[in-house]
C-alpha cells in the first residue's frame, strides 16, 4: 500500500509539474484552486476495451484513483465495437456528464460522437489511442503512447543488442490497428523483423505458433511480443523449441516484471496505462475546476518507458499492485 | 410365420383375457381437453382398432397407454392392476410395447443396434460393461429371419430398410422381448399397398400368437381387415364402439368420412 | 470394405493424410521431429474438449458454453487455491465440482425446458462470461488470477496436467498422451457400451429411444458433464502451464471444437459421428494452423489459408463418404 501511495505522489508531481509547464496565466497551485470550487462532477470514461484484459485493468485502477483522489464520480463503460463505443460516448452526453475520457481505436466511427459532446459543451480527452485525430475531433488532450514510437525504439534497442539478428513481432489481434502500428515501428528500425500472427484469446494456440515458427527459422534471435500474457507464452515456446531467441514485449504485469528481474525476458516497453487513466481523469478535472490544458496544444505521451533489469527493482512491486 | 411369434409370445397369455382396460379416461393439457370419457378393452388375441381423424385424440390415446404422458381422470387397469404410469420404462415393464408410426426406429443406428435398443445383452452387470456384440447381432439376424424378416445385413443402418420392413423390426422386437400388449400408431401410414400388406399379415400374426394389439390408424379398410373391435374417436370423445359383429366396413367408412354431419352437408348440395 | 468406408470419420483420415502428405511436401520444417509434437500438442489442446463435443453432437445437442467454462475451470481452482491458501489439489478438486455443475445446469435445463441446447448453452455462454469477469475481479482485485506455481501441490498438478514427456524418440506435451488416451475411452463407450448406443439413439430419434426405455435426459445430462469434465481438463492444462489465467480468455474456441466434430463426421443434426473423427478434425484444424506458419506463407492470408484449408477438409470428407455410399 506504502508503495502505491509513493508512486501517486510521484503522479501528483508529474501532474503538477505539467500543469505548471502548461502554466499559462495561472500562478501554479493548481491543486488549491481546483478544490476551492467543492461542487462534485461526474466524468464519463470509455474505452474498446475487451473485457477481461490486464491491460485495461490498470487504466481502470489509474481512473478510478484520480477519481477517488478528486472526489469525482467515474462512470466507466467500455465496448470493443467501434460503433458501440460510439453509443456509448453518445450515451455519456445525454446524461449530461461533466467531463468525458474516451479512446479513439478508429477515430471515423467514434469521432464525431466526441465532437457532439464538444458541441454540447461537455469538455473531452482522449487517451490511449486516437493520437493523429483527437484534434481534428475538438478533443482538448490526450495522453497515451505513440505507437510508432514505443515500436521503434524497441526496433532500435534490439539491433542495438543483437546486430544481424532476424526478429519476429507477434500480433496477437489480426487487423488490430494499435498493434499493426507497433509492429510497423519496429519494421522502422529492425527491417529484420517479420509478423507472425496468433489467436491471442486461446493462449496454448500462441505457444504452439511461436514454437512453430521458431522451428521453422532457426535463426531467430529476437521475439517481440504485444502484451505481457503474450510474452509469458513466447517464453514458453522458446523454451520448448530449444530456441535461443531473446524476448522483447510491450506491457507489464507482475509476472512479466519477475521475468525481467530473472533475465528471462529481455525487456519491457511500458505506455503506462496507470498513468493514462489516472491522467485522462485528472486532466479533466483540472480543466473543470481551473481550465488547464495540459499538453500545450500537443499530445502527452506517457511512453515508451523501457523496463529492464537495469531499473526492474522497485517496479516489480508496482506491478503487484496492479498500478503497473 | 405365426408359428414363431407364438414362440416367443409370453406364455401365459390366454386368448379373451382382458389385458388391458380403460375406464372413462381423459387428458386435459392446461385448459384444453384432448381426450375425455374413453373406454377400452384390449383382449389377449384380439386387435382393437382405434381410428379417427387428425386431432381426434388418437395420439393422446396412445401417450397415456405408452406412458408418455399419464392420464389426469378415469382409470387404466392392467392385467387387473390399476395403474398411473410415469414413463414409457415403466409401460414396457407392464408388458405393454408402442411401435410408433415413423419413429419406430434410429435410422442411422445398426438393424440389431435398434433391435436391442434400450435392452442390450451386456457381458457383465457392472455400469460400464462392454456390450455383447456378437451375440446380439446373431440373435437379431437369427429372430428376424425365424419372423419372416429378410435384410441383407444385419450391420447395415436401418433407415436403409423399406418402410414396410422397419415396422416389422419394431413389432418383432417387441414381440421378441415380451410384449403382452402391442401398440401400433398408424402403421400403414405412410407405405403403398404392398408394404401396408405385410405389416397387415404380420399384425394379424401376433395376434394370432395370443398379444394385444391395439391398432390405430384413419384407414378404415386396414383397421377392417385385422380389427375385433372398433371405436372411433372425434374431438377427444367416442362416438362409435362397436364389435366386429355388429358393424360392417360400410358403416365405419361412413362413419370416418364423416357419419351424420356428412349425410347432412350431402343433403344441403343435394342439386 | 464396405462398411470401413462407411465410418463416419474415413473421409476425415483421407483430408488429414492429405493435408499432411502436403505440408510435408512443401514446408522442410513440418518434417522433424519437434515439428510433429508441436503439431499434436496443438491438435491436443483443441480434441481433449472436442471428444466430448463430439459425443454430444451425436446425442443431438450443442455446448457453446465450452470455450467459456475451460477457463472457468482455471479461475475457480486458481483462485480458490490462493484466497484459502490452500494445496493446489483442493482447487483441481473444488472446480471439478464447479464445472461438473456447469455441465449438469446445462443438462438438466435443456432436457426440463425443452428449449433448444443452442440457446440454453448460450445463455450460460453470456452468463459464464460475466462471472469469470466479475468474481475474479471482486477476488483478485484485477482480472486475472495470481500466480500459483508457488502453492503446495502446483509440482504434482503441473505434472499430471502440463508436463513435457520424454517418450525417447520424440518430447510431447502430456496432453497429447491424455488426449489419446480420452479419444481411446470415448470410442469406447460409444462403440462397445450401452451407453454409446443410447447416446446415438438419443441423437438420432429421441421419440423412439424413449419410447423403447431409453433414459434419454440422463444420457444428455451426462453427455454435458462429460464435456464440462474435459473443458475442466484443459482448463486445469492451461493453469498449470500458464501458472495463471486471465479471466477473459476462451471466447471463440467452442467453435473450434464444433468445427472439429463436424470436420470429423458429425452430423450437426445429431445421432451420427465418432470419437476418433474429432480427432482426426483436431489434428487437421492443427496441422493447418501450425502448418501455415512452418510454410512460412504470407502472415496477412493466414486466416483465409486456414478457411480455403478447412472447406478442403470438409469436401473431401464429403467426396469420401458419397463415394462410400455409392458403393453400397
Amino acid at each position: 500500500m506504502r508503495s502505491t501511495g509513493r508512486s501517486l505522489g510521484s503522479l501528483v508531481a508529474v501532474a503538477a509539474a505539467a500543469v505548471t509547464l502548461a502554466a499559462c496565466s495561472s500562478q501554479g497551485g493548481a491543486q488549491g484552486g481546483g478544490g476551492a470550487s467543492g461542487k462534485s462532477y461526474t466524468i464519463a470514461m470509455v474505452t474498446h476495451e475487451a473485457p477481461g484484459d490486464t491491460f485495461w485493468d490498470k487504466i481502470r485502477n489509474g481512473a478510478e484513483q484520480a477519481a477517488k483522489d478528486h472526489g469525482i464520480t467515474l462512470k466507466y463503460s467500455n465496448d470493443p465495437d467501434a460503433g458501440n463505443q460510439a453509443t456509448l460516448v453518445q450515451n455519456a452526453v445525454s446524461s449530461k456528464v461533466d467531463g468525458i475520457a474516451t479512446t479513439l481505436p478508429t477515430p471515423a466511427a467514434i469521432g464525431p460522437a466526441a465532437q457532439k459532446a464538444v458541441q454540447a459543451g461537455i469538455p473531452v480527452v482522449a487517451f490511449n489511442a486516437g493520437k493523429d485525430a483527437y484534434k481534428q475531433y475538438g478533443a482538448g488532450m490526450y495522453f497515451g503512447s505513440d505507437e510508432d514510437l514505443a515500436g521503434q525504439t524497441v526496433g532500435t534497442k534490439i539491433v542495438q543488442q543483437s546486430p544481424g539478428g532476424k526478429t519476429v513481432c507477434v500480433i496477437q489481434e489480426q487487423g488490430q490497428v494499435q498493434l499493426e502500428g507497433r509492429c510497423a515501428g519496429v519494421k522502422k528500425t529492425d527491417p529484420s523483423s517479420e509478423v507472425l500472427y496468433v489467436n491471442g484469446r486461446d493462449l496454448p494456440s500462441v505457444q504452439q505458433t511461436i514454437g512453430a515458427k521458431l522451428q521453422q527459422d532457426r535463426s531467430i534471435t529476437d521475439v517481440v511480443t504485444l502484451g505481457a500474457d503474450i510474452a509469458l507464452a513466447a517464453q514458453k515456446a522458446v523454451a520448448d523449441s530449444g530456441s535461443q531467441a531473446k524476448i522483447a514485449t510491450f506491457d507489464l504485469n507482475a509476472d512479466v516484471a519477475q521475468q525481467i528481474q530473472n533475465g528471462g525476458i529481455n525487456f519491457s516497453v511500458d505506455q503506462q496505462p496507470y498513468v493514462q487513466g489516472y491522467m485522462a481523469v485528472t486532466a479533466l478535472w483540472l480543466n473543470l475546476t481551473n481550465g488547464n490544458d495540459i499538453g500545450g496544444g500537443g499530445p502527452v505521451l506517457t511512453g515508451p518507458s523501457i523496463v529492464d533489469q537495469s531499473n526492474i527493482g522497485p517496479i516489480v512491486a508496482y506491478t503487484k499492485n496492479n498500478t503497473r | 410365420m405365426t408359428d414363431t411369434i407364438a414362440e416367443h409370445a409370453a406364455a401365459d397369455l390366454k386368448k379373451g383375457a382382458s389385458l388391458v382396460e380403460m375406464e372413462g379416461v381423459g387428458k386435459a393439457y392446461g385448459a384444453i381437453r384432448a381426450l375425455e370419457g374413453v373406454n377400452l378393452r384390449v383382449n389377449a388375441g384380439e386387435v382393437t382398432c382405434v381410428l379417427g381423424d387428425n386431432g381426434a385424440g388418437k395420439s393422446t390415446l396412445i401417450k397415456i397407454i405408452s406412458g408418455l404422458h399419464p392420464h389426469s381422470e378415469g382409470s387404466l387397469t392392467v392385467d387387473g392392476r390399476e395403474v398411473h404410469f410415469s414413463s414409457p420404462r415403466e409401460a414396457l415393464d407392464s408388458g405393454i410395447a408402442t411401435v410408433y408410426q415413423d419413429l419406430a426406429v434410429v435410422g442411422l443406428m445398426e438393424v440389431w443396434r435398434n433391435f436391442f435398443l434400450g435392452s442390450e445383452m451386456r457381458k457383465g452387470r457392472y455400469p460400464m460393461a462392454p456390450l455383447d456384440i456378437k451375440g446380439m447381432r446373431e440373435i437379431a439376424d437369427r429372430e428376424l429371419q425365424k419372423m419372416g424378416i429378410h435384410v441383407k445385413d444385419i450391420n447395415q443402418p436401418i433407415g436403409t430398410l423399406s418402410g414396410g420392413q422397419r415396422q416389422c423390426v419394431a413389432i418383432a422386437r417387441a414381440v421378441y422381448f415380451g410384449a403382452r400388449v402391442l401398440i401400433l400408431d398408424e402403421p400403414t401410414a405412410a407405405l403403398g399397398v404392398k408394404q401396408s400388406g405385410v405389416v397387415l399379415k404380420y399384425t394379424a400374426a401376433a395376434r394370432d400368437a395370443g398379444l394385444g394389439v391395439v391398432f390405430i390408424t384413419h384407414n378404415p379398410h386396414h383397421a377392417y381387415l385385422v380389427g375385433d373391435h372398433f371405436i372411433i374417436l372425434k374431438l377427444g370423445r367416442r362416438v362409435l364402439d362397436k364389435k366386429r359383429s355388429e358393424v360392417t366396413l360400410e358403416e365405419l367408412t361412413a362413419e370416418m368420412a364423416g357419419g351424420q354431419e356428412l349425410a347432412e352437408l350431402s343433403h344441403e348440395l343435394k342439386r | 470394405m464396405a462398411r470401413t468406408l462407411g465410418r463416419p470419420e474415413v473421409g476425415a483420415l483421407v483430408a488429414a493424410i492429405a493435408i499432411f502428405c502436403f505440408f510435408y511436401a512443401i514446408a522442410p520444417p513440418f518434417r522433424t521431429l519437434p515439428a510433429i509434437a508441436t503439431v499434436l500438442y496443438s491438435s491436443s489442446t483443441i480434441g481433449i474438449v472436442a471428444v466430448g463435443v463430439a459425443l454430444l453432437m451425436i446425442g443431438g445437442e450443442f455446448d457453446l458454453s465450452a470455450g467459456v467454462s475451460v477457463i472457468s475451470a482455471a479461475l475457480a481452482a486458481a483462485m480458490i487455491t490462493f484466497q484459502f491458501s490452500l494445496n493446489m489439489w483442493v482447487g483441481v478438486i473444488v472446480s471439478l465440482v464447479v464445472a461438473l455443475a456447469i455441465g449438469f445446469i446445462n443438462g438438466y435445463l435443456v432436457m426440463r425446458t425443452g428449449i433448444p441446447s443452442f440457446l440454453i448453452t448460450l445463455s450460460t455462454f453470456f452468463v459464464l462470461q460475466g462471472l469469470n469477469l466479475g468474481v475474479t475481479k471482486l477476488v483478485t482485485g484485477t482480472v486475472a488470477t495470481p500466480n500459483v506455481s508457488q502453492l503446495d501441490g502446483f509440482g504434482s498438478a503441473h505434472a499430471i496436467f502440463a508436463s513435457d514427456v520424454n517418450l525417447g524418440f520424440a518430447t510431447v506435451k502430456v496432453t497429447v498422451l491424455w488426449w489419446l488416451l480420452f479419444v481411446v475411452v470415448g470410442t469406447w463407450l460409444l462403440l462397445r457400451t450401452r451407453t454409446g448406443n443410447w447416446i446415438t439413439a438419443s441423437g438420432g430419434n429421441q421419440a423412439s429411444a424413449r419410447a423403447v426405455g431409453v433414459p434419454v435426459p440422463k444420457v444428455k445430462i451426462g453427455l454435458f458433464m462429460g464435456v464440462a469434465f474435459l473443458a475442466w481438463f484443459l482448463g486445469m492444462h492451461l493453469l498449470f502451464n500458464f501458472n495463471t489465467v486471465q479471466s477473459g480468455l476462451g471466447v471463440g474456441n467452442e467453435f473450434i471444437y464444433i468445427i472439429a466434430s463436424v470436420v470429423g463426421g458429425a452430423l450437426l443434426t445429431g445421432g451420427y459421428g465418432s470419437a476418433v473423427g474429432s480427432a482426426l478434425g483436431a489434428v487437421i484444424f492443427g496441422m493447418t494452423t501450425q502448418g501455415i506458419v512452418y510454410a512460412g506463407w504470407d502472415p496477412n492470408w493466414f486466416k483465409t489459408f486456414l478457411g480455403v484449408m478447412l472447406l478442403m477438409a470438409v469436401l473431401v470428407n464429403l467426396y469420401v463418404k458419397n463415394y462410400a455410399a455409392g458403393r453400397k
